[in-house]
Parts: structure tokens; C-alpha cells; sequence
């Protein structure tokens, strides 16, 4: 269960505003983070 | 899961058509399931994560998370009810009760307010 406990920190290649880059977690310490999964690009929901 | 490429060409040719200047945050590629894991979120048997949402303080701590399997899409105004409620929590102490929304009753947590719920908040009726 990881609600109430530090979100695991990752780094990640991920496109933004037209262009590349790499994320991490760590970037938004500060601000609050919501963070999506889905199943895949081009998925009907 | 998807390369940042095909976030880009779903990006351009369909977000785009649905949100007015296509999607303004990060579309982060997993393509090894790594982070999925991380979070619980990644399917073995379909090698998909499926649909999980985080809520992450700004320490880093996660408040909420939801997780659906992939038929059934998200309810966003949830979502912002958590993050407004959060945020509230976060700046005020005070907890907010079943069902709140922005504007509605709050609570100040101290002794006195044990057994005492019913005097200062409501269900709303049927």
C-alpha cells in the first residue's frame, strides 16, 4: 500500500510542448503531483 | 508504456482534437513497465499498466491513488475534489467530511468534537 508513504522516485524520457525530455519525480518537490498510468496510446478511454 | 514518439503522433493527431492545444503536461514513456512496477500499477498478463492516479504531496508523500482496471475511464472532477481537499487539509489542519466540496463544511479536530461529529455535520438527506 503506498498511500501515506514517499512516492517511489523514477526517472523518464517524456514529450512535452512539442519537444523531448527527461522527468523525474524529484523535479516537482514543492508542488503538488498528479500521476497518471494508462494501458497505452490510441486506447479508446 | 508507448515510445515518446507515439505520445507525440497521438498527441498531434487526435489529443489535439480534443483538448484545445493538445495535452500541456509531461507524457511520460514506460516502455519497460519499470515505473508501473514501482507503483503496483503494471499487469503482467497483458504487459500494460493499467489505469492507476497518484495524488503526490509537495513532500514528495502520496495522499490518494485510485486504480481501475483499463474499460472504465476516470472521473476528473474526483480528482480535483481530492486535490482541493488535500490542499485544504494541508494549509488549514482541518479535515473535511464525506462528500465535501470547495465552500463546504470543514471540521477543526480537537477532543471535544468525539462523539460530537453529529452536532456540527450532516449527511445530506435523500
Amino acid at each position: 500500500m503506498l498511500v501515506t508513504k514517499q512516492a517511489p522516485a523514477f526517472t523518464a524520457k517524456a514529450f512535452h510542448q512539442g519537444g523531448i525530455k527527461n522527468v523525474s519525480l524529484e523535479d516537482y518537490r514543492g508542488k503538488w503531483v498528479v500521476l497518471c498510468f494508462y494501458p497505452g496510446d490510441f486506447t479508446f478511454v | 508504456m508507448d515510445s515518446v514518439f507515439s505520445h507525440k503522433i497521438w498527441n498531434e493527431t487526435e489529443l489535439s482534437k480534443m483538448v484545445d492545444g493538445g495535452i500541456p503536461y509531461p507524457m511520460l514513456s514506460d516502455q519497460t513497465g519499470a515505473i508501473g512496477r514501482l507503483y503496483g500499477v503494471y499487469d503482467e498478463d497483458s504487459g500494460t499498466n493499467i489505469r492507476g492516479r497518484f495524488l503526490i504531496d509537495p513532500d514528495g508523500v502520496i495522499q490518494a491513488a485510485e486504480i481501475l482496471s483499463p474499460p472504465v475511464g476516470r472521473n476528473p472532477e474526483e480528482l480535483l475534489r481530492q486535490v482541493k481537499a488535500f490542499q485544504h487539509n494541508r494549509n488549514t489542519g482541518e479535515v473535511l467530511p464525506s462528500g465535501w466540496m470547495e465552500g463546504g463544511r470543514t471540521l477543526k479536530p480537537h477532543t471535544g468534537l468525539a462523539g460530537n461529529v453529529w452536532k456540527a455535520w450532516q449527511p445530506p438527506k435523500e
